[in-house]
């Protein structure tokens, strides 16, 4: 792989350069191997990889106005390095905010002492969407709201910091897994020397989370993971995951409520469910409940949620927690639960319901990225830089329009990755999702799935907006 | 094993199943294109048609017509038995419907039956009847070897649980329908022409027959020994008897369906289908009656199956 063209730009952090031409310290042995490798070479790799994806039907699902696509996650095969000590670094800074952040939804759906305190106001809380007054009150199993988080962590030279906790239904574990082994395949002895942290555990360790969950610590306990159904973008992630957990992949017609309790449909009768991995959204969660047209859920869930005869993983209402106003809140909150300074840093937010943060946001409107505070995905946000004079106006006679629906952000540098493209290796900005598991204690393999906006100068890395992934090896090195 | 899992691993293996056998029977049709007379090519598409229970294309007339038209026609209806997405048992559609039903249940089968069947729709996906035109047989060879292949890489990796029992019970059901479909067709279609034999040489060869035919019967062609060998021979894999026999031996495999009345029914059904071909058969003046009756048979038992597994009444369960 030749390096020599790379456009290498000491404003933006590269995660394998440290100067041009110049590898990071544990880069160093896997560039020389990348330097080694013919070009012909690796673009086999590449393109065995990807016709791998393509043969395992490793797809998501995009809806044409006519009929359903599956498409493949495009995935560069050149791998992005994280040194153990600063993986070790982020892991501790992502327990702790997990930690926070199960402790805020307890106390939201319970005493409320964090707005009596006046840490955060009552208004960001009760006027977000995803506040659920049907869990006021309710205690979970060991009192873990947020089983499975996946974190959005980008880097810049300030280092890691966490653009959005995601802590409703989060997605790409998949992926993790499946560009590591196929980057491994690709790869081998290169993968073997650089003494990589395994992430294939991930099924294993999600199961033993689970289990911990069960309802009165029933042994040997029935999973299901509750799928919306196979025309979900997501479904096979939900499938992948079934198998990986050995959990039944159940649609809401499967399961049924009786006498406070959750049975699913088998071969031989009715089976009591003990722990539901729902891949489904509150709304649709129980139309008794939440959205009385859903035919996604289960009629008397929340019941059964309730009265603890079934877990749910994760608790509905978490999405309180995750939500973009919400968010700016995270670094006093940790100060707040666990009398600590942040490990991880927030990207510094504004919140457009406050005049202040809507003026400077209007008048720097060029300059910051600004994002709906309940979208997702890339979609209804504008990137200052990139638009035009045009886009911001129409833009902010919407800001204006309801400035409590908007935050605004700075426009980070997000750091760059080598990438394959069209044979050659070129920068492309990236982030990362580890994914936190909560039991009895909280668990992170070494990896993540890592985006990449493979689209030259773009910052959006988001699989529906031109995003791919890319495998993240964190190397003892 | 959930329900909903149980109908979809049984309704790939019934896709699949229908795939192969369709493949197979337009594999045969397509080798007559290129030296039979056209009589007979005709009387094949017939007989395919009638067996898929499918009108051709408007404008299909089968008349006597010259060499050139035959070949238009055939044209015409492969495509339409191949490649119409309208229509749902086109090759085609009976192997997406299948590897669709893998896709939602791919957590019951094991990887490498997925990748195998996934292989084989990535084959046929973007395919239309111009692409395999001018070797047509070399297409519909392959798809069935990939379907055989399928079934072989499942025997040698599927785990021998609930999803395995309801794999094979589709899979001999459908066959089970098929068979005698397409032995109502031979039997209807010979009385309406004069040539007592025809077709019934190719019947043996779609059911890979024609040797074991040979080392039991002779090199004479009789109708009422084929059909008796395609019937009720046990040792021929795909004779109605030992479809009908796999049906209940999968169905003796599994634990009794909550669906108490329908469990019942399709116990029953599969062995009143195997006692009219070892009891009735072998004494039966109208053979195209007791066809029918196992027929009926085959139906009832898929519609009792899935009611005593899949479609029962919650009130009927117990609680586990």
């Amino acid at each position: 792989m030749d390096f020599s063209l790379y456009d290498f730009d000491p404003a933006i952090y590269d995660e394998m350069f440290v100067a041009e031409g110049e590898p990071r310290e544990h880069c160093r042995a896997v560039v020389e191997a990348l330097r080694e490798l013919p070009d012909d070479d690796l673009n086999t790799i590449q393109e065995r990889v990807t016709r791998s994806f393509s043969q395992e039907g490793i797809t998501f699902t995009v809806y044409g106005d006519e009929e359903a696509e599956e498409r493949i996650i495009p995935i560069d095969c050149v791998p992005r390095l994280v040194a153990l000590t600063e993986w070790r670094e982020l892991e501790a800074g992502l327990v702790q905010r997990i930690r926070t952040l199960n402790l805020f939804l307890a106390d939201v759906y319970g005493d409320c002492r964090v707005v009596r305190d006046g840490v955060i106001p009552a208004d960001v809380i009760l006027g977000c969407p995803q506040y659920r007054l049907a869990m006021r009150g309710v205690s979970v199993p060991n009192d873990v709201w947020v089983t499975i988080c996946g974190t959005d962590i980008v880097r810049t030279h300030e280092g890691f910091m966490v653009l959005e906790d995601n802590l409703r239904v989060p997605s790409g574990v998949s992926y993790m897994i499946a560009n590591r082994k196929a980057v491994k395949a690709g790869l081998r002895l290169l993968y073997r020397r650089s003494r990589v942290q395994d992430v294939e555990q991930y099924g294993s360790l999600l199961r033993q989370t689970l289990c911990e969950l069960s309802p009165g610590g029933r042994p040997d306990p029935c999973l299901a993971l509750l799928t919306p159904g196979t025309y979900n973008s997501a479904f096979y992630e939900h499938m992948f995951l079934a198998h990986e957990i050995g959990a039944e992949l159940v649609e809401g017609q499967d399961l049924l409520v009786n006498d406070g309790f959750v049975y699913m449909r088998t071969t031989s009768g009715l089976r009591r469910v003990d722990v539901i991995y729902r891949r489904v959204d509150d709304d649709f969660l129980d139309p008794l409940v939440f959205r009385e047209d859903s035919l996604l859920g289960v009629p008397g869930l929340m019941n059964a949620f309730k009265r603890g005869n079934v877990a749910l993983a994760n608790a509905p209402g978490t999405g309180v927690a995750d939500d973009k106003s919400v968010y700016a809140y995270v670094p006093d909150m940790v100060r707040y639960y666990l009398s600590e300074e942040p490990l991880l840093q927030n990207v510094d937010t504004r919140l457009c319901r406050r005049p202040e943060d809507l003026e400077y946001t209007l008048d720097n409107l060029d300059r910051l990225v600004v994002k709906r505070v309940g979208e997702s995905g890339g979609y209804g946000m504008l990137v200052g830089p990139h638009s035009t004079p045009e886009e911001r106006d129409e833009y902010a006679k919407t800001l204006r329009a309801d400035p409590a629906d908007f935050i605004s952000q700075p426009t980070l540098a997000l750091s760059r990755s080598p990438c394959l493209i069209d044979g050659h290796a070129e920068p492309r900005h990236v982030d990362l999702r580890p994914f936190v598991l909560t039991g009895n204690e909280t668990r992170i393999v070494p990896g993540a799935f890592c985006r990449v906006a493979l689209r030259r100068g773009s910052l959006v890395v988001n699989s529906s907006q031109g995003g791919g992934g890319k495998d993240l090896w964190v190397v003892d090195l | 094993m959930l329900a909903r899992s149980a109908q979809g691993v049984y309704w790939m293996a019934r896709y699949l199943a229908r795939a192969g056998y369709l493949s197979r029977l337009l594999e045969l049709q397509v080798q007559f294109l290129v030296d039979r007379p056209v009589e007979e090519i005709h009387f094949g598409w017939k007989r395919i048609y009638q067996c898929m229970k499918r009108f051709p294309p408007p404008g299909e007339q089968f008349l006597p017509e010259t060499d050139e038209f035959a070949l238009a026609d055939a044209f015409t209806l492969a495509d339409d038995l191949t490649f119409e997405r309208s229509n749902p048992d086109s090759v085609w559609s009976a192997i997406a419907s299948g590897r669709e039903n893998a896709r939602q249940m791919r957590h019951c089968i094991s990887g490498e039956m997925w990748t195998c069947l996934n292989a084989a729709w990535l084959r046929i996906r973007d395919l239309g009847a111009v692409d395999i035109w001018r070797t047509p047989e070399v297409f519909y060879a392959k798809t069935r070897s990939e379907i055989h292949n399928f079934v072989g890489v499942a025997d040698a990796t599927m785990y021998r649980g609930a999803a395995w029992r309801f794999m094979r019970l589709g899979r001999a059901i459908e066959r089970a329908q098929l068979a005698v479909s397409l032995l109502l067709a031979q039997i209807d279609l010979s009385r309406q022409t004069e040539r007592r034999t025809l077709g019934w040489a190719s019947m043996l060869r779609t059911h890979h027959a024609l040797e074991a035919y040979g080392r039991v019967h002779g090199i004479e062609m009789k109708p009422e020994r084929v059909l008796d060998l395609l019937v009720a021979d046990p040792s021929l894999p795909g004779s109605v008897l030992a479809t009908v026999q796999a049906a209940a031996t999968e169905l003796e495999g599994l634990d009794a369906g909550p669906g108490v009345e329908a469990d019942a029914a399709a116990r029953r059904l599969a062995g009143r289908a195997e006692a009219i071909i070892l009891y009735d058969w072998p004494e039966a003046s109208a053979p195209e009656e007791l066809l029918k009756q196992v027929n009926q048979s085959a139906r009832g038992l898929h519609d009792a199956a899935l009611g005593a597994f899949v479609d029962y009444a919650i009130e009927d369960s117990p609680l586990r």
